[in-house]
């Protein structure tokens, strides 16, 4: 009699074999998609974070930018802290640093800060 | 035939597959003609064993490649699904133009309402927006109904908190603009349903939306630096000379990108809806005007290319000059006889018209048309009008042509064709998409090298000895052409003293080759009022000090360094001949 027709209990080995790889399938496939499943949940809790984050990202850039209009940084910059355009005759270079230490321009008259005009 | 074989043919495949079949009938027969039944029942069981266990290693092996090959792991699927339907507009430097942002919807269902009072007097309160007739329709309905859509996060939040029963939110994507009125005209806006409706949204609406592009952003050619302080000047030369409209424009001469486009009035495209027909307007592009002595560079040039004259030819400016069917004047009559250079400077008509007339109809229509003037601006904004041209080009069009009466362009179109003039005699394209640098844009030539340099010569004359004085910025080397043109009064059918268009076309530097770095400016005002001095809104008066005042605030961000003083034809220069003697 060979390997496979000898009888285990009165079922033959081939049978049991047969069923065995059958549960075995059956658990692997039951196993395979519950483990998928739980990491399809996992990966689309994350990707939904990140798009979340992208979403905060993008609302943040777009408020970054509202206050970096530059109507508005030259009006508070006017009124708080006095500044202004710089005229070409008051721009130079590095190298014409020690010219214009030796000759400074007069120091030009702007609002005081805190004097909005 | 079998449909086996029909499918499968003679191929070996089938063959084996018979076989088998064929061996499992028979081995079936067998186990019954031996007598051995159970051998029947174990067999038929095997089968069925192999069958089930094919089965599930097929399903396994299908489960399996997909937990580990999933899509999902790739991202696509979701990021697609969550993607913004329009591509960000941003400025040349990548500072946030226009972006797509989650908003919400609020809908109302009455059905779960349970306190109609309640309800009605808290969403009174938190949307002051909504008209009270329309909330209560939303009440009275006897479905769930939109309300209302845009609202933020925080305002989301805020009608949340109020834990009102049949009020719920949808998510929606809505288009905003951070800078608000900044660049409005050139970003344009869109419907609430992410279609361009003006400006850039509209010219790229396409590309915007193509999946393709996707999240990346979408450079424009403006610079936001740039365009804040043009539209700031011109905001308050408004004020001082409140005009009936306005016009900003900055561009690179050489690439035709526009750095900088305003018009004013201006509006919010975040509530485009909001603004008045006026002021959504973009005087730039779809408006043309009669613009009076900034085309004299245009006739200069010509002059100058065809040979008719140099800078050294003569103009006898003490008479009237009767043309065609008109009798030309100066504005300020110097009654000399001037060099091309003082028929600049002073913006003589009458110099001008004698120059236009020894060009001669037929060579003046040729170049205005090579120069891009008797066609709406080539750019990518769908709102480039078309100008207003003479139908038959005689001695009674140049009479007027040739110091910018008779002929009505957008400021666009008069910008292209300055650009042409500057950088070296090339007419390119005006665009509003950032061109990378070191990319060569290239077009016809209309003009020579030689005479791109002496207009450039002739429009620093103009600012250092003319006009044009008040837009001079040290160490600049401004260079410019200041025009005051009368509008026609199609009720009068006569020319206004009273209404004009004033402007001032600029470049700088003017020094160097023409290939240096160069930029074209240009202001103008449509009917600017007298301010408290009482002087007459010339543009030498109402643009040309604003042109000035940009120049010295966008030369840093351009990179234009300081420099020593350009003065062209400052020494006294032997007189050539005259040109068009006659009266």
């Amino acid at each position: 009699m060979s390997l496979m027709g000898r009888r285990i209990r009165g079922f033959r080995l081939v049978d049991l074999l047969a069923f065995a790889v059958l549960a075995v399938l059956i658990l692997g496939v039951y196993l395979a998609k519950t483990i998928a499943g739980k990491e399809r949940a996992e990966i689309a809790t994350a990707q939904r974070q990140i798009n979340a984050e992208k979403a905060r990202i993008r609302m943040l850039n777009a408020e970054v930018a509202h206050l970096e209009e530059p109507a508005r940084i030259q009006r508070l910059s006017e009124a708080y802290l006095g500044m202004g355009p710089v005229p070409p005759s008051r721009q130079i270079t590095p190298d014409q640093l020690a010219e214009a230490a030796l000759h400074p321009l007069p120091v030009p008259k702007l609002p005081q800060p805190g004097a909005p005009r | 035939m079998s449909l086996g074989e029909q499918t499968f043919g003679g191929s070996p495949v089938y063959r084996w597959l018979l076989r088998r079949m064929w061996g499992l009938e028979h081995a079936f027969e067998r186990s019954r003609a031996s007598g051995r039944a159970e051998d029947d029942t174990r067999i038929r069981i095997l089968f069925v064993l192999a069958l089930f266990i094919l089965g599930f290693a097929t399903l396994g092996v299908g489960a399996t490649r997909a937990a580990l090959f999933s899509d999902v792991l790739k991202g696509d699927g979701i990021e697609a699904a969550a993607g913004v339907p329009r591509a960000d507009l941003v400025d040349r430097n990548g500072r946030l133009l226009a972006v797509d942002l989650p908003h919400f919807g609020l809908y109302i269902d009455p059905r779960e309402i349970w306190d109609l009072n309640e309800t009605r007097r808290d969403l009174s309160v938190a949307l002051p927006q909504v008209a009270p007739e329309r909330l209560e329709r939303a009440l009275r309905a006897n479905r769930r109904t939109y309300l209302i859509g845009g609202l933020t996060p925080d305002q989301r939040d805020r009608i949340d908190d109020l834990g009102l029963p049949g009020v719920s939110f949808e998510p929606e994507e809505k288009r905003v603009y951070p800078l608000d009125d900044t660049a409005a005209h050139l970003i344009g806006f869109t419907d609430s349903g992410g279609e361009g409706l003006a400006g850039a949204e509209l010219a790229f609406n396409e590309q915007v939306r193509n999946p393709g592009v996707g999240n990346a952003a979408f450079p424009l050619s403006i610079d936001v630096r740039i365009q804040a302080a043009l539209e700031d000047e011109l905001g308050k030369a408004a004020d001082q000379f409140h005009p009936k409209g306005a016009v900003g424009l900055v561009t690179n001469v050489h690439t035709g990108e526009i750095l900088a486009l305003a018009s004013w009035p201006t509006f919010n495209p975040n509530r485009a809806g909001e603004a008045s027909p006026d002021a959504r307007l973009d005087r730039a592009a779809s408006s043309v005007f009669e613009m009076g002595s900034v085309f004299k560079a245009f006739t200069m040039a010509i002059g100058l290319d065809t040979g008719v004259a140099t800078p050294q030819s003569t103009f006898d400016a003490r008479q009237p000059f009767h043309l065609g069917y008109r009798t030309i004047t100066d504005y300020e009559a110097t009654h000399k006889i001037l060099t091309m250079v003082e028929v600049f400077q002073h913006s003589s008509n009458i110099g001008t018209a004698k120059l236009g007339e020894a060009i001669g109809p037929a060579r003046m229509s040729r170049y205005f048309d090579a120069l891009g003037l008797t066609r709406p601006a080539r750019v990518e904004l769908l709102e480039s009008a078309r100008p207003l041209t003479p139908k038959v080009w005689n001695d009674d069009a140049i009479a007027s042509i040739s110091f910018g009466h008779g002929i009505d362009v957008s400021p666009l179109a008069l910008a292209r064709g300055y650009d042409a003039l500057l950088n070296g005699g090339y007419l390119v394209p005006l665009t509003i998409r950032k061109v990378e640098p070191g990319t060569k844009v290239t077009g016809p030539r209309v003009v020579s090298n030689r005479t791109s340099l002496e207009v450039l010569q002739l429009m620093r004359a103009n600012v250092t000895g003319g006009t044009g004085r008040s837009a001079d910025i040290p160490g600049l080397n401004v260079g410019g052409k200041t025009g005051t043109g009368d509008k026609f009064e199609p009720s009068l059918r006569r020319y206004s003293h009273s209404k004009q268009v004033s402007s001032f076309a600029a470049t700088f530097p003017t020094d160097g080759p023409t290939s240096a770095p160069r930029y074209f400016v240009f202001m103008l005002m449509d009917e600017p009022q007298r301010d408290k001095t009482g002087l007459d809104p010339t543009g030498g008066i109402v643009a040309a000090p604003a042109v000035g005042r940009v120049i010295e605030r966008i030369a840093p961000f351009l990179g234009i360094e300081p420099r020593p003083a350009f003065t062209p034809f400052q020494t006294a220069q032997a007189a050539g001949p005259e040109v068009g003697g006659g009266q």
